[in-house]
């Protein structure tokens, strides 16, 4: 059976980046790989679809508790390889599963994410949160202000409208800090945490040591190429061309600018000290130094 | 005993259903609804999901702090409700989830799908819970176009090789904000669970025969600079689809049903048709979408597009 690890993140944080890039390492094509068809992992952990077709509910019809109560089952069930064409002839040595849910218990104190039975292992991506800021804005189609305070509001929720139907289920972030905290904090499963910046510097040694935790050994020809198939240049010519289909309705881009360190001209001084007022802790614990005490006196 | 008629099938029923089209209670009834006792595991299951177990031919669902649900031969169900669940909460997962897994169990094509009525036979449009079938019904609709069924259509091939759906008369369900988006607010009803901002909604007209099936639409978003289209695919890809939008694509690979699906394909591609309707998901695309698929329905001969 092959081992599913989460691929957990607040976003804008290179998640689905890394998902492209190692579609195109597992991929046999010498173009790059379609970004609206990366099929060598699954849909994100809080997608409706696959919970309906596994337990044959229609969620529409739950309640977010009662359909929180029932996704570790669903996990479990998932990560056993029940739900593979052919669990003796898996198509890719790792199953990656793209996670924006905060680690959770429900109602009656179970990890939403089922602990050791809904995964080996957890990838946690985190960047620097004064680039979150704008990126998550643009994402949003909100103001940078109001990205920052989400990203200090611990009971702001994805999917969470009660009047219509999402494609994906309510997932609790937390907040920016919170969301790490809660992964990097729960003993249930280990956790290899990779920093934006780090995977931008020296993406191959980020991406062959994030591999490695999930037991997968790359081709080192292959995840060059990979690496140069999911550069952001091509991220963004395939979206000018045909749209993400992941990306919101409203954004009017997914791949913005996959930089690190962007926020020196995006946001006002304001801005910085609010995020590294609200963020301090977990921003040393990640080692992202903070410029509040010079902002605040200018 | 309540009388109803769905997908084709009559049902006796000991427990109200509410959006269901009434029956004929003084014949045989095909399906049987009673409250009786219903185990918490199927001895010799052969296949155990997260919510679902199977053995031969019984199939047990579980609903949790709902109900459980025993479903024997696909001619009967049991239930039995769970803690202090209310009638209604059990009601809408027995005429919707509930039914779909037994219509699979007595063989039949079921598709996740709503229809309507256009020139005198039936245009599907499938897709998954959130794809818009239901809002796109609600509005063909106010067009003039009768509703058939709204969430599952169950396909017979005929002796004559043509595919009809069986009427599902259901009433719309419709969330609050695509009936405030439509203007329905007058024709709707009862939530179908008292927490939920999910309402039953009369259609203005609906029929309930079996109807020749005209088209079958998967719905596709589209996003960015692609354009809205109506894309015909080859017989292969439109097995495909057809299969992946089945009610539960699941039970047809663990029931070994492909085959029937496969037939089913090949009936439609050679009366009617399966299309890819490619289109933006927002509200005010929806007049544009309805133009796009008069004009195919004029070009593949269904009327002149008229009601």
């Amino acid at each position: 059976m092959i081992p599913t690890i989460w691929l957990a993140s607040y976003p804008k944080s290179g998640n689905t980046w890394f998902r492209i890039l190692v579609a195109n390492l597992w991929s046999n094509s010498d173009v790059p790989i379609d970004i609206n068809l990366i099929d060598s992992t699954d849909s994100i952990a809080s997608a409706r679809n696959p919970f309906d077709q596994q337990t044959l509910i229609d969620s529409s019809l739950m309640t977010n508790e009662e359909i929180d109560r029932l996704r570790p089952a669903t996990y479990a069930y998932a990560a056993s390889g029940e739900t593979l064409a052919d669990p003796d002839d898996p198509c890719f040595p790792v199953r990656f599963v793209k996670a924006h849910d905060a680690y959770t218990l429900t109602d009656s104190g179970e990890p939403i994410m089922a602990g050791a039975r809904g995964a080996a292992g957890a990838i946690l991506f985190v960047r620097d949160p004064r680039d979150v800021a704008p990126s998550f804005a643009h994402h949003m189609h909100c103001s940078i202000d109001q990205a920052i305070s989400r990203m200090g509001d611990a009971d702001f929720c994805f999917a969470s409208a009660s009047d219509r139907l999402d494609r994906q289920f309510r997932q609790r972030l937390l907040g920016w800090s919170g969301f790490a905290r809660s992964w990097l904090d729960q003993r249930d499963v280990p956790v290899h945490l990779i920093r934006y910046e780090d995977m931008l510097a020296d993406t191959a040694a980020t991406v062959l040591a994030a591999l490695r935790f999930a037991g997968a050994e790359p081709d080192q020809t292959r995840l060059d190429r990979a690496i140069a198939f999911a550069s952001i240049d091509e991220l963004q010519r395939q979206e000018a061309e045909s749209g993400f289909r992941e990306a919101p309705r409203k954004a009017r881009t997914f791949f913005r600018r996959g930089i690190a360190g962007g926020w020196r001209d995006d946001l006002t001084h304001g801005q910085i000290a609010q995020i590294e007022r609200d963020h301090s802790a977990m921003m040393d614990r990640l080692g992202y130094s903070r410029s509040a005490a010079l902002t605040e006196k200018k | 005993m309540y009388s109803y008629r769905v997908s084709g099938l009559e049902v006796a029923s000991e427990v109200d259903l509410p959006g269901l089209i009434p029956g004929d209670p003084g014949g045989p009834p095909d399906v049987t609804i009673r409250r009786a006792a219903v185990p918490m595991t199927l001895d010799g299951a052969s296949a155990i999901g997260p919510t679902w177990q199977r053995a031969d031919g019984r199939f047990l669902m579980h609903v949790p702090h709902v109900a459980r649900f025993l479903l024997e031969g696909g001619h009967s169900i049991a239930f039995e409700a769970e803690d202090d669940a209310e009638l209604q909460d059990v009601a809408v997962f027995l005429s919707g989830s509930v039914f779909g897994v037994l219509l699979h169990q007595r063989n039949h094509i079921v598709l996740h799908a709503s229809a309507v009525l256009v020139g005198g036979k039936a245009v599907l449009f499938c897709g998954q819970s959130g794809a818009g079938k239901s809002t796109l019904a609600a509005a063909l609709g106010e067009q003039g176009y009768s509703l058939i069924a709204d969430d599952q259509c169950a396909i017979e091939i005929g002796n004559d090789g043509i595919p009809r759906i069986q009427a599902d008369g259901r009433q719309l369900r419709l969330w609050e904000k695509s009936i405030n988006e439509l203007g329905l607010d007058d024709r709707r009803g009862d939530p179908m669970r008292n927490r939920l901002r999910k309402f039953y909604v009369e259609p203005v007209a609906a029929t309930n025969a079996a109807v020749p099936i005209g088209a079958v639409y998967a719905l596709l978003e589209i996003r960015g600079q692609q354009l809205p289209d109506i894309e015909q695919p080859n017989v292969v890809d439109a097995t495909r689809l057809l299969v992946a939008n089945a009610y539960r694509p699941l039970l047809v690979h663990r029931l070994d049903q492909r085959e029937i699906y496969f037939r089913a394909a090949a009936a439609l591609a050679a009366t009617s048709g399966i299309f890819r309707l490619k289109r933006q998901f927002e509200f005010d695309e929806i007049p544009a979408t309805i133009a796009m698929l008069r004009t195919h329905w004029a070009d593949i001969g269904l009327g002149d597009a008229a009601p």
